[in-house]
């Protein structure tokens, strides 16, 4: 049983504010990822959540009980990072056992555990192996048994897959979860890989500029994001500027200055109001006969399950996946009619630093 | 004639050949993406390409020219690393107008030729501040108007956008993709990330161990992979053994392991009692009446689509895809599956088995 609380973190390096006012809680035996790009404060989260940075104000709970000035090693827990730090003149079985023996336990028992954590992670048969001798992927895994065989109850994970391949990228983010679900551990995950936490998290936290922006399950954040950024930085949007024209039946009507409308789900905003829609690439309809504005497709990408097409419409581009067997539908320099179900569209309220500076990434 | 032609090109450490025998075309005005795992050679490709190193044997040629002891700096090629080689003490500008002066430019023009390569990466606003004070994915886009501005429309992308952040990577491939295509610039992209590979690409050429595994444009690695590993390795798929049970004029059939029968267009060339190795893609797998009985072992909300894992009772596992307005199967309850018939790939089964033959690492 161990929950994990960031009650209103704040650190300051200087001028730079890395996590400002900061809060989140993880449920016992939840998957959690934090989930930002680069600068959002993931990494200093963690480190604060381990112990090796103390905050400038703010707690971290383990179970309830105010950890915020106990030493990492007494917290309940451990930390895997993206270079692997295996001790380097250890065998794997040595590095595995490495957190059992310092922590006294009876030897039989170690070593049932580490034979047990390295079955788990499929390298029983390099026990003997020194790391250099291993690749990237069982490095990483032998660090992942490693971590796990010392009994946490907490793992936390700094990008533990940035430093892999691609495609092995995608075969270990699933034997880590179902490693800590396996184990019942509650787990926190920093990653600036939005695949990679819609696919392993229960719930995302989506950071930015040292905030949570928006906690919730993947099918929440990807699909009723918070702020324009999150629509964009999960899975892609397409943004449609304009003012509330008008409201009927659930829909929203937006106008933008050329006079083009185009519709939405109900919003808040008053008429007049000048608001952003957001809808994803995936859900962006292209035909030749229903939608709400003409462009010209500008290049058709064949991306395996998805077509990507990018269309150039009133001087904007909007991009559109649709499913590989429309192939044939669409051709290069051809008028096509860019639309939406209203109901998969968003409306926000016009950033005050305006459109792009909230969807920049860096 | 091609830009770029490889002659059995070999490179040698030692006993050990980072790449051996490699013929390859890169025609001019050509997209070409080399893809492989980590050792697969193709990093020791580029940098044989570019004249950083010189094959142990082979030949390179460049617009019909024999270069292969050329060096790098008398090769005219613009090359891009993986770990971003702006020079930190020079702004932006003088970065980029680098390569016009060494090649003796006079400072009005070499400012024009690196405004306009800033120009098109949409940095020239930034060309009076220093390497250090941008983001990695800015700092990318100069070092790619750097080698622009050289002179060369040859582009070498060793691993361009490794060390971006995911969503960085994402935007700033697009971006690539349409400048040298509007300059009409020859491209060989080095790079593992086979998503990356797709969108870029107008052909892949597929490594592994040192070798060429095959070379065709996306959608025909996609769709029709000639070699298991390709399938395996670009985009997602399932992998499925069985034994040829039967055959006709138009097509064989596939018993699986539990002994459930699947049809598959074409693959006349294959007899009865061979050992195969059936090959979906997760969305041409279909929930039916009948078919391949399995127990839904995970469901995964994917944003465009939910991706339904289920275990066969011989312990195949298999994915597909359902659209996302609709529910997905509950966890444990039995599904029966069926394959499009006509995207089903068939290979012989590896003698080495599945997992060697698509071992990653």
């Amino acid at each position: 049983m161990t929950t994990v609380e960031l009650r209103n973190l704040t650190k300051r390096y200087g001028k730079v504010v890395a996590a400002d006012g900061l809060s989140l809680k993880v449920e016992d035996g939840e998957y959690m990822c934090l989930l930002g790009p680069t600068g959002a404060g993931k990494t200093t989260a963690l480190r604060m959540v381990a112990g090796l940075l103390s905050p400038d104000e703010g707690q971290v709970l383990f179970d309830d009980k105010d950890c915020t000035h106990l030493e990492p090693e007494y917290r309940e827990a451990v930390m895997l990072s993206q270079n692997y730090s295996l001790f380097p003149h250890m065998d794997v079985n040595s590095n595995v056992i490495y957190g059992p023996r310092i922590k006294g336990w009876d030897p039989d028992e170690s070593q049932e555990v580490a034979d047990n954590m390295l079955e788990m992670v499929h390298l029983q048969n390099r026990k003997d192996a020194m790391p250099r001798e291993l690749s990237g992927g069982m490095q990483q895994r032998t660090a992942l048994a490693r971590a796990l065989a010392s009994g946490s109850k907490v793992i936390l994970l700094d990008e533990p897959l940035r430093a892999l391949d691609a495609r092995l990228r995608i075969e270990l983010r699933r034997e880590i979860v179902l490693l800590a679900k396996a184990m019942g551990i509650t787990a926190i995950h920093v990653t600036h890989d939005q695949e990679e936490a819609m696919v392993i998290a229960d719930r995302i936290a989506v950071m930015r500029g040292g905030k949570v922006i928006q906690v919730g399950t993947p099918r929440e954040v990807f699909d009723d994001p918070a702020t324009p950024f999150v629509a964009n930085f999960l899975g892609q949007s397409n943004f449609f500027v304009g003012k509330v024209v008008g409201k009927e039946n659930d829909i929203t009507i937006v106008e933008n200055d050329v006079g083009v409308t185009v519709k939405a789900r109900m919003c808040p905003f008053p008429m007049g109001e000048e608001v952003v829609v957001a809808v994803k690439v995936g859900n962006t309809t292209l035909k030749h006969n229903d939608g709400f504005f003409m462009g010209r497709v500008e290049r058709i990408l064949y991306e395996g399950t998805y077509i990507h097409i990018d269309v150039l419409a009133n001087g904007e581009r909007y991009a559109a996946k649709v499913p590989n067997r429309k192939y044939e539908d669409f051709s290069e320099g051809e008028e096509v009619l860019v639309g939406w179900p209203p109901t998969e569209a968003k409306v926000f309220a016009m950033p005050p630093e305006g459109l792009a500076e909230e969807l920049r990434l860096e | 004639m091609p830009r770029i032609m490889l002659e059995k090109v070999t490179m040698q450490f030692g006993d050990i050949y980072a790449v051996k025998d490699i013929d390859l075309v890169v025609r001019d005005g050509e997209y070409l993406t080399v893809l492989g795992p980590s050792g697969c050679g193709k990093t020791s490709l580029i940098k044989v390409i570019s004249g950083i190193w010189t094959p142990s044997s082979g030949r390179v040629l460049i617009d019909g020219e024999d270069v292969t002891s050329i060096p790098i700096e008398d090769r005219n090629v613009g090359y891009v690393f993986q770990n971003i080689a702006l020079f930190p003490h020079m702004e932006v500008l003088k970065n980029v107008s680098y390569g016009p002066l060494m090649r003796d430019m006079p400072l009005d023009e070499r400012n024009a030729v690196a405004e306009k390569y800033l120009q098109l990466v949409k940095m020239l606003d930034k060309m009076g501040m220093l390497p250090g004070e941008l983001s990695s994915g800015e700092q990318q886009k100069v070092a790619i108007s750097r080698a622009l501005a050289s002179g060369s429309n040859l582009l070498l992308l060793d691993e361009p956008l490794s060390a971006l952040d995911a969503r960085v990577r994402m935007e700033l491939r697009y971006e690539i993709r349409r400048l040298v295509k509007d300059l009409g610039i020859t491209v060989v992209h080095v790079t593992h990330d086979q998503d990356e590979a797709m969108s870029v690409s107008d052909r892949i050429v597929v490594m592994r161990n040192g070798g060429i595994v095959e070379t065709d444009t996306p959608m025909a690695l996609y769709r029709r992979p000639n070699n298991l590993f390709t399938a395996y390795f670009i985009g997602e798929t399932n992998l499925i053994e069985g034994m040829v049970s039967d055959k006709n004029a138009h097509n064989i059939v596939v018993r699986l392991r539990d002994g459930t029968d699947v049809k598959v267009n074409g693959n006349r060339h294959f007899n009865i009692d061979d050992a195969v190795v059936l090959s979906v893609r997760p969305e041409y797998v279909y929930t039916a009446k009948e078919g391949l009985t399995a127990k839904v072992t995970q469901v995964i909300y994917m944003g465009s689509y939910w991706r339904v894992i289920a275990r066969a009772e011989s312990m195949d596992m298999v994915e597909y895809n359902i659209q996302r307005y609709e529910n997905p199967p509950a966890i444990g309850s039995d599904v029966n599956l069926v394959f499009n018939p006509k995207m089903l790939m068939v290979y012989k089964r590896p003698t080495e088995g599945i997992s060697e033959a698509i071992r990653l690492e």
